[in-house]
């Protein structure tokens, strides 16, 4: 080693000296949980690749290490449209982006409307306001049972609503078949859209009352005042609400899994039940970790694209 | 002066409009909790006989025949008691570790400017991405192979489901209570290390006696995280702790639907989030504010 690098390696070790004397508290403290995530995030996230591998199934599951590894065999099954649970898989990865971009539009618009209105006064506010979080704080277990109760084709209560309405001839069976969908689409809405309307409420009291009043004066209707004044306010808190829900969406499994069991069909097969499906009672591991990991890789996908997008509108913005 | 009058009238509607809005938001969210209480005060004749299509047995919202008897049945049926105690165990054993952990963390990274910490709070964000499923599958492998080699069990045990809820509970956890310790003012720590304080001192004596709002809020996000998570509960919990969420489930069988007894079972699951929500809403809804936007 020369002696400028022997110079810098010194350096290098009094500053990672003079941190550790600075910080040795910061590492105490934070080592327990620095060690709780590595013992349950990331060990569990290796495992999951090396099971991935690895033909694992009810009986090699006593010891995984000793299951036969099988290369790659089990994400070209996951990954194939031909066979059986390939074709299921994108399947269910298609059902649920088109669950997402239903329930994440309609659940945005509505929080959106319900914050503007819990914006205005009026008598009895901070009840109403803590009320209408009551599907976001009720246990998804009760809510998506309670649906499921409603959403029964003979007693239930949706049906005969729709059938005093008009709207139907017959009562329609919901939760088998091609109505599903819709049917755990509005229980989500039902159960999302306070998380929504919560945090744009927050958005909206930190717009200044002067700059609307300001807008009136100069003439500006409701319409304007909230496409020029409102929603530029609310851009940053709806850009992190529309990518939470993108993740969330992407990963739904209570609904689908209460509302419809664990075999629903093809047509509202969703991936986070599939793969829990075809993991614990078909006993695939391996090809079970094999499709959370596309899983993973896809959902990545889409993020990147989305952060991506808003990076462009940034920055032709600017 | 009919201009006057115009601008009145427009001011009258517009209140009535709000009003009206606001009783139409009101219904949408409360119809189908009324429709929960009503389902659990019926008799099982009453929902069983009912049809959309005979006006006589149509499904109604008020109860034909009052009964509470559904909420003694729904412990007759389903063990929802034992599973209501094993929730009740595992939502408080999260609610302390997460705390404890999350406070020693978030101290940490908002006091300190050590090495690594932009990319520790990264990997608590990454975490929050990842479907469940890809953490269940090697859970539930990993929670096997460990009694396989030491003979301790891991399913279906207390400490198991507490380790499994905590560290999904931890990355908001810490996040949210970052965001909490960073309001409170530099000044106190300095001033407090001017008298005489250790950092030790100043975390116990200073720091946590002020983020008790914080720390209740924390608290509260993991009880209500454990007592509600299905998707470990329905793999990683067995016959001696299975957790409400999962037994609900159990009300509906190939054989039989106890729709009236579920509905009961399903007000008493729900009365625990319901007064800590009660209690605690503003510090929660703060909380839940923060820990998303400024995450």
């Amino acid at each position: 080693m020369n002696p400028s690098g022997m110079q810098r390696t010194v350096v290098a070790i009094k500053k990672y000296a003079r941190d550790w004397r600075w910080n040795r508290i910061a590492y105490l403290l934070i080592l327990p949980a620095l060690i709780g995530t590595a013992i349950v995030h990331i060990l569990p996230m290796i495992s999951s690749i090396l099971i991935s591998f690895r033909d694992l199934d009810i009986f090699s599951l006593q010891q995984w290490t000793k299951a036969p590894f099988i290369g790659l065999r089990n994400f070209i099954d996951g990954f194939n449209p031909v066979t059986t649970i390939g074709q299921r898989y994108w399947r269910s990865v298609l059902n649920v982006l088109i669950y997402g971009a239903v329930t994440i539009p309609v659940g945005y618009v509505i929080g959106l409307g319900v914050a503007l209105l819990l914006n205005k006064k009026f008598v009895g506010r901070t009840l109403v306001r803590g009320i209408v979080l009551l599907p976001y704080i009720l246990p998804d277990s009760v809510t998506y049972n309670v649906w499921r109760f409603m959403f029964q084709s003979r007693i239930g209560i949706v049906n005969k609503t729709l059938l005093a309405l008009g709207l139907i001839q017959e009562p329609l069976v919901w939760l088998v078949g091609k109505y599903s969908m819709i049917a755990v689409i509005v229980a989500s809405i039902w159960k999302g859209w306070p998380f929504g309307c919560l945090l744009l409420l927050a958005g909206l009291q930190t717009i200044p009352q002067e700059v609307i009043e300001a807008a009136t004066i100069d003439g500006a209707g409701p319409w304007q005042r909230f496409r020029y004044v409102i929603f530029p306010y609310l851009k940053p808190v709806t850009k992190t609400l529309l990518l939470l829900n993108v993740i969330w969406n992407f990963n739904a499994f209570n609904q689908f899994f209460i509302m419809l069991g664990s075999d629903p069909g093809i047509q509202t097969d969703v991936p986070s039940v599939l793969i829990h499906r075809e993991t614990f009672q078909n006993f695939h591991f391996g090809l079970g970790s094999a499709m959370s990991l596309i899983l993973v890789i896809l959902m990545m996908i889409v993020a990147a694209v989305y952060l991506r997008t808003l990076r462009v509108n940034k920055s032709m913005e600017e | 002066m009919a201009g006057i009058l115009n601008r009145k009238r427009q001011q009258v509607l517009g209140r009535i409009t709000i009003y009206l809005l606001v009783l139409l938001v009101l219904a949408m969210v409360l119809l189908p909790f009324l429709w929960m209480l009503s389902g659990s005060l019926k008799t099982t004749l009453e929902i069983q006989g009912a049809d959309v299509m005979d006006p006589a047995k149509s499904p109604r919202w008020w109860p034909r025949t009052f009964t509470f008897e559904n909420y003694i049945e729904a412990n007759n049926t389903v063990r929802i008691l034992d599973y209501f105690k094993n929730s009740l165990i595992i939502s408080i054993g999260t609610m302390i570790s997460g705390v404890l952990l999350s406070v020693m963390a978030a101290y940490a990274l908002s006091r300190y400017a050590f090495r690594g910490r932009g990319v520790y709070v990264m990997s608590l964000l990454m975490t929050q991405m990842f479907p469940g499923v890809l953490f269940l599958i090697p859970y539930f492998v990993l929670f096997v192979w460990f009694k396989t080699l030491t003979g301790i069990p891991m399913r279906d045990t207390y400490w198991g489901m507490i380790l499994t809820y905590t560290s999904f509970a931890l990355p908001f956890s810490i996040l949210m209570l970052r965001n909490y310790l960073e309001s409170i003012p530099r000044e106190i720590d300095e001033q407090a290390a001017l008298d005489g304080c250790t950092p030790w001192g100043t975390l116990f004596r200073i720091i946590l006696p002020l983020s008790k709002p914080g720390m209740a809020a924390v608290g509260i996000y993991c009880f209500i995280m454990a007592w509600n998570e299905v998707l470990f509960a329905s793999v990683l919990t067995g016959q001696y702790t299975k957790t409400v969420s999962i037994g609900l489930l159990e009300y509906i069988t190939t054989q039989q639907a106890r729709w009236a007894q579920m509905m009961a079972a399903c007000v008493i699951v729900s009365i625990p989030v319901l007064i800590l929500f009660t209690i605690m809403q503003k510090q929660i809804v703060d909380g839940l504010v923060a820990g998303a936007t400024k995450g």
